[in-house]
């Protein structure tokens, strides 16, 4: 039964969409405002070109081994223990995902929304859509996002016209004065948290979507819609906020929306614009939750990987409390460990695979 | 309840009793045993003659007052059977009781649907079901003819699915004029039926239509499968097929759809679903059923299209309004006031000011009225309607602000609510709609709109894993398929309507070929 479960294109590459935008719209005009002042958004193109390297990575490699999972074939490539290995860094990587992105979530709400509730009453609500969905398995989840997929694109789109009165051209002047290097750094952390986690589609593609062929295309179109919204949204703020508020603020693009105001009617609209991140965030916490169970599961050998949920859902909601001890380790953490980190395991591994399968493949031929 | 655990319990000596016993040779122990088994019951009208010229063949005519057209016995029947006459004679002659049957069968009988009757069970059946049973003393065996005639509501107007342009007709209880009024909509060899008897005890006909050659075969395989699956005593209203049969036992929504619109039914037909009709009441289900029929009604295709798309959009407008409507208000006052403009902010505050109660409980309270009041409306004896409508605009309204109990406005918005509830035009739908609509606002209540999104998310996720007989619930939208979206929120002219539901039928989609309508060319 597991196997014949199939997504179509289009569900695979909202997904993709839903899954690059993720937590990145929330934070990344931040972190690239830190390291490229007004030329933010210069930076976010260019990661997200630099974004389709790993992508290609991850086509090349799914061409090479179709019809498998990322762990299937790392443990084809380097055996049994090795491979099992490799898949292990994977997997943990997965859930460190899994329980930061579930930190941003419930930090978010605590910090900005909703300060006197506990953070654990949000993690734990999430948690359960979270269990919820992966009970349901791949296929609701795709469906989930495709009909979410239009409601996300309406918020969006009000948003941003609504934002448009509201820029001046000036603070984003000069443009490519503070030279290449802050640029590529800035590109750096945004392909790091957008692009490169995008390793955990190689769980179901291609083998689980039903048109391997045009997935590859997919997956491209997909990560090119999720990087031109986080593109839009950087622009924007660096353009209304600055790119020293946008700095200093944790999450300028809820920042960005409360100055929405059209004839002092429709104004301090941010809470129902954080509406959308709590769908991007959910698919994104959903889809390292699922590769992590989904890659334990055939670590371990299971058939399926649906009873683990609820445990695991558990656990993950501790984990996310202690991830991040406080808020200033997040930022040290964000701009410091982890783009080596996701280098390492999405990109390093990956490629250490993608050379070893290909030497191993002509040494059979 | 009650009742029915009784039914059940007896149901086991039930089978015992009637068993498929052959009938016994000698009438009077047929007539000993059928009195026996039916406890005589007074309504059983059992009438022993003597045909022939000198009356020495003993024949008993047996029927159901009630069930059975006493005219058409009498005309039928006696008449032909009592008349000293000349057609008669034969039957005494024949002394061999197959050829004794075929004469009485073909020469009296004039009733054109006749069967053999060998077997007691299948004689109770025949008897029970309105049919007449005749029995020839000396021979195993018996006619049943058909003289089903009983008292039945006459065709009328639809209660529950009125429109304004349309047929106005509706199915009634009886199984026969139902599946004539298809019949009579769809005149086409290939509208077949099927019928079998559910309910050990009722045995209830229930008839499954489906045109061959557009439905999917699939689907009426399983729906033969599932109807043989039940075992149950009684079977009285189609509610209890659609739970027995339905995919997911755990769900608020309904995964099958019925109507007592026979004009739905044919369009459902059509569209290559399957409709299966049950003896006694005047819904038929349809099934597979997806989520988007219940914000359609038959009206869409009899108004012009663009009314149509603009009444479809104020249906799903009135949904969310149903479903979020008071969440809506109970986050944004408790949570989120800063949405407000100042002035709508202060004018709240300002009503809110003498009322006791978080919004939540406010809200709660107006709700929960709401649906006692509704619920008193539809139970209540009619004459005493007029009273309860007097005392609820008393309650939902001026003398409960006036209390300073609940706030102006939320009178307003759970009146609004109310109403939009009523706009779904899937009635088990919108009850489905109104039970979400409190656990939302418990959430709304605790987390402002992050509780809506997330009940929204969770409510998304699970109508993407609904099936009805297979079929994805919130097709077309997930899996989204394109070209199914011209009959579904927006209704394009007929003309551009030129396919069938793909996933509900793979074969023969195309309905018509047509180019849209041309001005005469001056």
């Amino acid at each position: 039964m597991m196997n014949t479960v199939k997504i179509s294109i289009r569900q695979f590459t909202v997904l993709v969409m839903f899954y690059t935008i993720g937590t990145t719209i929330l934070i990344i005009p931040s972190s690239l405002a830190a390291d490229a002042e007004q030329n933010a958004w210069i930076a976010a193109i260019v990661g997200w070109l630099l974004g389709f390297i790993a992508v290609g990575l991850y086509i090349l490699l799914s061409r090479l081994f179709p019809n498998m999972t990322l762990i299937e074939y790392t443990e084809k490539v380097f055996g049994k223990w090795l491979g099992n290995l490799f898949s292990l860094l994977f997997v943990i990587f997965s859930f460190i995902g899994a329980s930061t992105v579930l930190f941003y979530m419930g930090n978010f709400m605590t910090t900005q929304v909703l300060p006197e509730t506990p953070i654990e009453s949000f993690t734990i609500l999430f948690a359960g859509i979270i269990i919820m969905g992966l009970r349901l398995g791949l296929e609701v989840l795709a469906r989930t996002a495709e009909i979410l997929f239009p409601w996300f694109l309406i918020l969006f789109m009000v948003s941003t016209l609504l934002l448009i009165p509201e820029i001046e051209i000036q603070k984003i002047q000069p443009i490519v004065e503070i030279g290449i290097k802050p640029i590529i750094k800035g590109a750096l952390s945004f392909v790091g948290t957008a692009s490169l986690p995008l390793i955990v589609f190689l769980m179901v593609f291609p083998a689980f979507v039903n048109n391997p062929k045009k997935a590859g295309k997919a997956f491209i179109i997909g990560n090119l819609l999720g990087g031109l919204f986080v593109i839009i949204i950087t622009f924007l703020s660096i353009s209304i906020l600055g790119p020293d508020f946008s700095e200093r603020n944790m999450y300028p693009s809820y920042a960005l929306a409360k100055k929405i105001n059209i004839g002092n009617f429709i104004q301090r609209v941010e809470i129902l614009m954080a509406g959308m991140w709590f769908m991007t965030i959910f698919f994104k916490t959903s889809f390292y939750s699922y590769s992590f169970l989904k890659g334990l599961a055939q670590i371990c050998g299971l058939k399926d990987h649906r009873p683990l949920a609820l445990p695991y859902g558990i656990i993950l909601v501790v984990y996310s409390l202690v991830v991040y001890p406080n808020v200033v380790y997040m930022m040290d953490f964000d701009s410091k460990i982890w783009v080596p980190y996701a280098l390492t395991t999405c990109l390093f591994l990956p490629l250490i695979i993608l050379g070893v399968g290909t030497i191993r493949g002509k040494m059979k031929k | 309840m009650k009742i029915k655990k009784n039914f059940s319990s007896q149901s086991g000596q039930h089978q015992i009793m009637v068993q498929t016993e052959p009938l016994y040779e000698s009438l009077d122990e047929n007539i000993r045993k059928i009195k026996e088994d039916l406890g005589s019951s007074d309504d059983i009208i059992i009438r022993e003659i003597r045909i022939g010229r000198e009356g020495s063949v003993k024949v008993a005519v047996l029927y159901t007052d009630g069930l059975a057209d006493k005219q058409v016995i009498t005309e039928f029947f006696m008449e032909s059977l009592m008349k000293k006459d000349t057609l008669i004679e034969p039957i005494e002659q024949l002394s061999d009781g197959d050829k004794r049957l075929e004469s009485l069968k073909g020469m009296v009988l004039q009733i054109g649907d006749n069967k053999d009757i060998t077997d007691f069970a299948s004689l109770y059946n025949s008897l029970l079901s309105g049919d007449t049973v005749i029995l020839l003393d000396g021979y195993s065996q018996g006619i049943a003819a058909s003289t089903q005639g009983w008292q039945s509501r006459s065709i009328s107007e639809p209660v529950a699915q009125s429109v304004v342009r349309g047929p106005q007709e509706a199915f009634t209880e009886t199984l026969r004029t139902n599946t004539s009024m298809i019949r009579r909509k769809i005149k086409d060899p290939n509208l077949w039926l099927e019928t079998k008897q559910i309910g050990r005890v009722t045995k209830t006909n229930v008839a499954v239509m489906y045109i061959k050659g557009i439905v999917n075969d699939k689907i009426v395989e399983e729906v033969r499968k599932r109807l043989d699956r039940i075992d149950i005593d009684g079977i009285l209203e189609s509610g209890y097929i659609e739970e027995l049969i339905q995919d997911e036992v755990y769900s608020p929504f309904p995964t099958i759809n019925n109507t007592e619109r026979p004009d739905v039914a044919a369009a459902e037909l059509l569209e290559g679903r399957v409709v299966i009709l049950v003896d006694g009441t005047p819904f038929v289900l349809i099934v597979p059923t997806l989520f988007i029929s219940f914000f359609q009604t038959a009206e869409d295709y009899y108004q012009r299209a663009d009314i149509s798309t603009l009444l479809r959009i104020i249906r799903f407008i009135s949904l969310f309004i149903a479903m979020i409507g008071p969440a809506l208000y109970i986050a944004i006052t408790t949570f989120h006031q800063e949405l407000l403009p100042t002035q709508l902010l202060i004018s709240l505050a300002a009503q809110r000011e003498g009322v006791p109660f978080p919004a939540f409980i406010e809200a709660l309270m107006m709700e929960v009225t709401f649906e006692i009041l509704r619920e008193a409306g539809i139970r209540m004896p009619r004459p005493i309607g007029q009273a309860v409508s007097i005392v609820g605009t008393l309650v939902i309204g001026q003398a409960a602000v006036e209390a300073g109990i609940v706030s102006a406005s939320m009178v307003i918005v759970v009146s609004i609510t109310a109403i939009s509830s009523f706009v779904i035009t899937g009635y088990s739908m919108a009850i489905s709609i109104r039970m979400i609509r409190f656990v939302i606002m418990g959430l709304a209540a605790s987390f402002g709109i992050f509780g809506i999104v997330v009940a929204l998310i969770a409510l998304v996720l699970h109508l993407c894993s609904l099936r009805s007989f297979g079929i994805p619930y919130m097709s077309p939208f997930a899996p989204f398929v394109v070209g199914e979206h011209k009959d579904t929120i927006f209704r394009l002219p007929h003309w551009a309507l030129s396919s069938r539901p793909r996933l509900i039928n793979q074969k023969n989609s195309i309905r018509k070929q047509m180019s849209p309508p041309s001005k005469p060319k001056s």
